[in-house]
């Protein structure tokens, strides 16, 4: 395997060249929908010398590093600055443009881009924060496939160009190779791999993030009431018989690398990856999917309606989907999360992703897609495992 | 002589006007901005919809108890502990007092997080121990939150007790035991008075931190019940923009919980500084 | 009899005490730490290096500012009020105790959320100066508390002896008040610093993104320990540096 930082210096070089070749994407074909090259020029010029405010969660090392490493260096050629807000948790960000929307701010808002998943996206769609249609717009939106569930939606709400890509969700599990030769097939298997193993599996609770998705999986896969028979079912073989959990996705990886538990899960398809890169995980720790399928999702960004820099933060959407940029995004050097872009739309900048080395920490697919629930759905389910499967003593 | 008591009375009331005001226009205009977060979500219409949510849920019930139980635990045995360890440190040097005093510049988060490196299951003590008697880290009766409170609060309460004892303390005990009182006596005549206001004052701030805190649930506390400040964070967790007035309302509520409290204290101590 | 069980005793406890938290500083400087091993499988400097990226030091900065600033003013607002309860010179006390301890029983939460609104509405949100008055909510209460206890018929007796001397009253305050009430000045600054420091709720909520310390260590916690505990030695320097330099120079009522 290419040390890491050979991997680094590649990815960066290659970006750092396809930008001074370029110019930061091709004006030659009109974007997909939306206004013309024109248009976005103009945009651009708006956004030279503006300081982009992007509250994204910062908690994730990998995440940052290629932030500030290889984004804000592509933003600093368009002439745009990037600050990056690290928050404990997206809903933070949320609040903030919450609360200048009760205190009335409609415009210089401090909070000018958001890295922002299905229910906090949902609730501020629905309380009008977010500006509109804008991501259709962008010259780089002619990579992504419209029609992509998984890209026209976000939780089954409709986007309506509101936010626009950025990186893959997958649910995907991990287990140790030394401890575990096989790991499960698919959920049946875990349970039956719970019965032989007690005490050795457990999930986050809901509402955690995490906890909340394995909670859907399962619904997806096996139908609402099914699926809660089954974590009832479950409940007794798990770690601590079910009485207490992880409270958050982070506590259930530290009993993975500890050897406390026997699986960890993430919808973070590269958290794997991640978790070896900060020792963590063993290096013998290896991802795996359930054939019952895996949620699959896409994490987007959003402008709320009143940034103060809503034009720089649109060249910023738009430099994230160039193909430079999510290449060096997809290597498992850097973050190592697949593309939101549609191969085939790349023509010869298709090259720029065979380069991506070959991990053992990352899966090259995830089997078949399950589709994300409702996002109000996903409140009443959170709520049903806490009372059914959580209080109700073993 | 009326005139007189008047007139140093309107300087008193001037030389705390400073601080009052400060303190009314700050903390009132926060608790009004909570109110009324708690009672008109973003893009709705004033309702009681967040307090009716909240009193009919029973996991709140539960989450009341379980907070109020272990609150009362880690304040009293914090509170012992301070008065313990005072005793004990007031005749040693500073090197030892500063090293009891250690806790009280590191936050509660990362005094929860160190909690946890020493204590969860293949955590430094089980690695040490080869296995840990008795469960410290998300156990059912909240042991765990008990034990990081004590070690972070006893000396918080440890330094307000010595500023009370003061240097004057130690000759009036020693002065009792040369006239043969008991210990015990001393205790109950000596150092009590002197140590009672700042340590029930700094116990009730410990208690109402406690109430309303989640940093420390959040790392060692039980999945079930949560505590009332994590029920209101997982209220925000589940709806973004209601659940802020779920966690509002319920902020209100532990705060009010607090308040009432201190005031019954007050009342019943009658003169807040002791004596 | 006691005095001797006592000190073994008192200095074992100290030790107990501190020695959980040296924890934090093999955490910090070791890159992979996992059960079963009681020392860590790979020592590195990839903690250091991920604190010291993006905004810790302008975070580093921004809190030390608002905390030295918040600590200041609480001191200067408490002392008069200090003084009056100091002295027992109230009819009534415990209404005004009441009213300044309120703000210690509301979780901090509570008047990060409350204050923002009205701080956005008059456009000082994300000011420094906001972020000090935010903070000062629950800043000036806890100095008030602890200043207080350094007043009382001692002082005022030492201040009457030295007006009876022909002391004028800014050399009474020079050479009387201050010395004689310099321990709980000391300890009120500390405690004033540290609150305001520790702040996690109300400078994210008031700060509107202005990078704080608390709030960019809070993320790593949990999801990166390594960095957690990095980030957590950065803060607590400052904090056990200001401990151990008012115990240094006697300030405290230790």
């Amino acid at each position: 395997m290419i040390p890491r930082r050979l991997a680094l210096t590649a990815a960066l070089t290659l970006v750092s060249a396809a930008l001074a070749a370029c110019g930061g994407s091709d004006s030659n074909s009109t974007p997909a929908g939306g206004s013309s090259t024109e248009g976005f020029s103009s945009k651009r010029e708006a956004a030279s010398g503006q300081t982009v405010r992007w509250w994204m969660y910062g908690g994730d090392a990998k995440v940052n590093a290629y932030v500030d490493d290889t984004v804000a260096p592509a933003a600093r050629k368009l002439g745009v600055r990037i600050e990056r807000v690290p928050v404990a948790d997206t809903a933070d960000a949320v609040q903030r443009v919450v609360a200048e929307r009760r205190a009335g701010k409609t415009s210089d808002g401090s909070v000018d881009l958001i890295w922002i998943n299905g229910e906090n996206f949902a609730s501020g769609k629905k309380a009008g924060l977010w500006l509109e249609d804008w991501a259709t717009g962008l010259p780089n939106s002619r990579f992504v496939d419209p029609d992509d569930p998984a890209i026209r939606t976000d939780f089954q709400v409709p986007v309506d160009g509101q936010e626009s890509p950025w990186q893959r969700a997958a649910f995907v599990f991990a287990s140790d190779s030394d401890r575990t030769d096989t790991p499960p097939s698919d959920l049946d298997a875990l349970l039956a791999y719970a019965e032989e193993n007690p005490g050795r599996v457990t999930y986050p609770a809901p509402p955690d993030f995490t906890g909340s998705a394995f909670v859907r999986q399962v619904v997806a896969a096996k139908g609402e009431d099914a699926g809660f028979e089954y974590l009832k079912q479950l409940r007794p073989f798990l770690y601590r018989a079910g009485k207490t959990y992880p409270k958050s996705e982070a506590e259930l990886s530290r009993l993975f690398g500890d050897g406390q538990v026997d699986f960890a899960m993430s919808y973070d398809p590269a958290f794997v990856n991640s978790g070896v890169r900060k020792g963590q995980f063993p290096r013998t720790a290896r991802p795996f999917s359930l054939s019952d399928g895996a949620l699959q999702n896409t994490s987007f960004v959003t402008i709320p309606a009143n940034a103060a820099n809503p034009e720089g933060a649109q060249v910023i959407a738009d430099l994230l989907l160039s193909p430079q940029l999510q290449a060096a995004k997809a290597d498992p050097a850097s973050i190592g999360n697949p593309t939101v872009l549609d191969l085939g739309r790349l023509g010869d900048r298709r090259s720029l992703f065979s380069e991506a080395e070959d991990s053992p920490y990352v899966l090259a697919e995830y089997g078949r897609t399950l589709a994300e629930l409702p996002a109000d759905r996903v409140e009443e389910l959170e709520r049903r495992w806490m009372l059914e499967v959580l209080r109700q003593s073993p | 002589m009326t005139g007189a008591r008047w007139r140093s009375g309107a300087r008193d009331a001037a030389l705390l006007t400073p601080a009052l005001a400060v303190l009314a226009l700050l903390f009132g205009g926060a608790i009004v901005g909570v109110t009324r977060v708690s009672l008109i979500p973003l893009g709705q219409n004033a309702s009681l919809d967040a307090w009716r949510d909240l009193f009919g849920d029973p996991l709140f019930g539960d989450a009341v108890v379980f907070t109020l139980r272990t609150a009362l635990i880690s304040t009293t045995l914090a509170a012992l502990v301070a008065l313990g360890l005072a005793l004990a440190a007031q005749r040693r040097g500073t090197l030892v007092r500063s090293l009891l005093a250690l806790p009280v510049p590191v936050p509660h988060l990362l005094v929860a997080t160190v909690a946890v490196v020493w204590l969860a299951p293949g955590g430094l003590a089980d690695r040490i121990l080869g296995g840990l008697p008795v469960t410290l880290v998300r156990d059912s009766g909240g042991l765990g939150i008990v034990l990081v409170y004590v070690y972070k609060e006893a000396p918080f309460l440890l330094l307000l007790v010595l500023a009370a004892l003061g240097r004057g303390h130690q000759e009036s005990d020693e002065a009792a035991a040369a006239l043969g009182v008991t210990p015990l006596q001393r205790l109950r005549w000596v150092t009590w008075p002197t140590v009672r206001s700042p340590l029930v004052v700094g116990s009730i701030v410990v208690f109402a931190f406690a109430l309303g805190a989640f940093e420390v649930p959040l790392a060692v506390g039980p999945s079930y019940p949560p505590t009332i400040a994590e029920y209101a964070r997982q209220a925000t967790q589940g709806d973004l923009i209601s659940g802020q007035s779920t966690a509002a309302a319920t902020l209100l509520l532990s705060a009010a919980g607090s308040i009432a409290l201190a005031a019954l204290a007050v009342r019943a101590a009658r003169d807040p500084q002791g004596g | 009899m006691a005095e001797r069980l006592s000190r073994p005793a008192a200095g074992v406890l100290a030790a107990l005490v501190a020695v959980p938290l040296l924890a934090l500083v093999v955490r910090a400087f070791a890159d992979e730490w996992r059960a079963p091993a009681l020392v860590p499988q790979q020592f590195g400097l990839r903690g250091v290096e991920v604190a010291f990226s993006g905004s810790s030091g302008e975070a580093f900065g921004n809190s030390l500012v608002v905390a030295l600033a918040a600590a200041a003013l609480a001191l200067l607002l408490a002392w008069p009020a200090a003084r009056v309860l100091g002295e027992r010179r109230l009819r009534h006390p415990a209404p005004v105790f009441l009213l300044l301890a309120m703000p210690l029983l509301v979780p901090s939460y509570a008047v990060g959320t409350g204050l923002t609104e009205w701080f956005i509405r008059l456009d000082l949100d994300g000011t420094l100066p906001a972020l000090v008055a935010g903070h000062l909510t629950f800043v000036l209460p806890y100095v008030i508390l602890v200043l207080l206890s350094g007043f009382g018929p001692r002082l005022t007796a030492l201040e009457e002896v030295a007006q009876v001397n022909g002391l004028s009253p800014l050399r009474r305050m020079l050479w009387v008040t201050l010395p004689a009430a310099a321990p709980t000045v000391g300890a009120a600054a500390l405690i004033g610093f540290l609150v305001s420091w520790s702040d996690y709720g109300t400078s994210l909520a008031v700060g509107g993104g202005r990078p704080m310390l608390p709030v960019v260590l809070l993320p790593f916690v949990g999801a990166d320990p390594q960095v957690a505990a990095t980030l957590a030695l950065l803060f607590l320097a400052p904090a056990v540096a200001v401990l151990a330099l008012a115990v240094r120079a006697g300030r405290m009522p230790l």
